[in-house]
């Protein structure tokens, strides 16, 4: 059982990577064939959380999803991009740091590929405006968008796979992962100028067509931004008050959709068509994939093999997860790596006596898999979906292009986080 | 049933193409390889989409902060552009019927391609079109 659960991972894992075929059939796929030879069970991948689809996840993601489908129908998002735009007053350079800086904080609160969605066509317009190239500014929000996703539990869906397998809460990642994302906008800040150099040349006369754009035009329905406004609050506060209300992320998220979807007016086809069906069963394809591996003992055995690697030694075990999450993240979609990780970590923090250490071990999976996103064109799913906008609006961004930049951003991004894991919970602890 | 329609190459200048499909408000044109074989049903829709650009075809509300002046220059993007440019990205079924063919046919086609024009050949020549509104005006007309 233990060689076929490997097996049916393996070949799941390089169709997947290689996207020989779609990724959602590899995942599927995978679990029905270790469903049907009897390697796991209904009652191990259904029911059981070590060992089966994880539902808080697939809840938590579902009620987002149909937030935020609502949520994009008040054009709040477009009107604070152009907003932005026509206070940088036309200057490339002004526009592509605070647009990345609205995609980070956005992101933050938002999944990536929405925040991505939302902002790539306002880019696309500004640039269009200025006559000026926009893949240096989707590729730089786009870095933005993964940067800042790691900053929050529902940010980046393998922080939401990390908090559910951790125990982590909403508020420890806003302790632990904001202060280190902060620092890594700043250097991004600071590079995006050298990263991107060549970019920011504009004829002054098509200034002014940015100038003409009205951002209020983008609200139509203020009734409708109000009551998104309310009921977002109330899911954060929610999330952040869990400690106080003893209610799980994903049951706070449901409840906030479903007020809104009952106080909105929305069609049920409109927020519907947000949910990303494919990858909420992606994600349930893998859950149960993984937990045959857990089930069948291979999870523990690796996390042993690791655990000798290392020799207990925490901070070496931090920097390996760090530096190894960095470089798969990039090659593979950091999802699957971060689902299949998360068993692995969990047996060991086990193995580490310290608590504020053997939790590093978690920061270090989410940042290495988080920025790693960033490393190549495939690293995660906004970069994907930003490349398809970006050549569906004439402007191909090809993977190397992608990848030379993503290659720098993710080298810096993690030569930041390094000293930031050793110092915080190795040496001021 | 059918009736002269013009024709256009696909090396034909785009915006020619479209300036003769709005002076004479055509549901589409029908575009026909370098040998006059039909290639292709170029419906008006497709040109709209080829005009509008695709960041407001993914967020409408993004029209809406376009004053007039800037609208005014969407039609720019035609210059220098051939029709072929204007097809879309994947190839669609033709819409084709011959000469002989009979109304239920013809409706079926074009229900099917949901194309507000096919083209009608005899002998594998385009011998004329048939437009949705011809198509309706035959089947409410008594006979």
């Amino acid at each position: 059982m233990t060689v076929i659960a490997v097996i049916v991972f393996v070949v799941a894992y390089v169709l997947i990577a290689t996207e020989w075929t779609h990724k959602l059939l590899a995942a599927l796929g995978g679990a029905a064939v270790l469903l049907a030879l009897g390697v796991t069970d209904s009652e191990h991948a259904f029911y059981s959380h070590e060992t089966g689809v994880d539902w808080d996840v697939i809840f938590l993601l579902l009620g987002m999803m149909v937030i935020v489908g609502i949520l994009r129908r008040t054009g709040v998002f477009e009107y604070i991009a152009i907003w932005a735009a026509k206070r940088a007053k036309g200057s490339p350079l002004r526009v592509m740091l605070l647009l990345t800086m609205i995609t980070a904080f956005a992101s933050a609160w938002l999944d990536n590929v929405t925040t991505v969605l939302l902002i790539a066509p306002v880019t696309l317009l500004v640039c269009d405006r200025l006559g000026i190239n926009p893949v240096p500014f989707l590729i730089a929000e786009v870095m933005a968008s993964n940067i800042g996703g790691a900053a929050t539990l529902i940010g980046d869906p393998p922080n939401i796979i990390i908090a559910s397998r951790s125990g982590l809460t909403f508020n420890d990642f806003l302790i632990h992962m904001a202060p280190l994302v902060l620092i890594v906008l700043v250097v991004f800040c600071l590079v995006v100028p050298w990263l991107f150099r060549g970019s920011f040349e504009v004829d002054p006369d098509k200034v002014d067509n940015v100038m003409r754009l009205n951002e209020k035009e983008a609200i139509e329905d203020r009734m409708l931004l109000i009551k998104c406004g309310l009921v977002l609050l109330g899911v954060f506060a929610g999330f952040v008050g869990r400690s106080i209300f003893h209610v799980e992320p994903s049951v706070v998220a449901l409840l906030g959709a479903g007020v809104l979807v009952l106080i909105s007016g929305v069609a049920t086809k409109d927020y519907m068509s947000s949910v990303e069906w494919q990858t909420l069963l992606f994600f349930a394809g893998l859950f149960i994939m993984v937990g045959a591996l857990v089930k069948t003992g291979v999870i523990g055995e690796l996390a042993q093999q690791v655990q000798q690697l290392t020799e207990g030694k925490a901070l070496f075990a931090v920097m390996l997860i760090l530096g190894v999450s960095a470089v798969l993240s990039g090659i593979v979609d950091n999802i699957p790596y971060v689902a299949t990780m998360s068993p692995v970590v969990l047996e060991l923090t086990k193995g580490i006596p310290d608590p504020t250490q053997a939790e590093a071990l978690w920061w270090a999976l989410a940042i290495g898999a988080d920025f790693g996103g960033n490393a190549t064109a495939v690293g995660a799913s906004a970069n994907v979906v930003v490349i398809g906008l970006a050549l569906r609006a004439g402007h191909p961004i090809s993977f190397w292009e992608f990848t030379r930049k993503g290659v720098v951003m993710t080298a810096i991004t993690i030569v930041v986080a390094a000293p930031y894991l050793w110092l915080r919970y190795f040496v001021l602890a | 049933m059918g009736e002269q329609f013009p024709v256009v190459g696909l090396d034909s200048d785009a915006r020619e193409a479209v300036e003769l499909l709005a002076s004479r408000r055509l549901p589409g044109l029908i575009v026909v390889d370098p040998n006059g074989s039909p290639y292709a049903v170029l419906p008006a829709s497709q040109v709209v989409r080829f005009l509008v650009p695709s960041y407001v075809q993914d967020d409408p509300s993004l029209a809406r902060v376009i004053d007039e002046s800037l609208a005014d220059q969407v039609a720019d993007k035609l210059a220098g552009v051939t029709v072929r440019k204007l097809m879309p990205s994947e190839p669609a079924e033709l819409p084709v019927v011959n000469h002989d063919d009979t109304v239920l046919e013809v409706a079926a086609i074009m229900a099917r391609l949901r194309c507000p024009l096919v083209a009608v050949t005899k002998d594998r020549q385009i011998i004329g079109a048939i437009t949705a509104s011809r198509l309706l005006e035959l089947v409410v007309t008594p006979h």
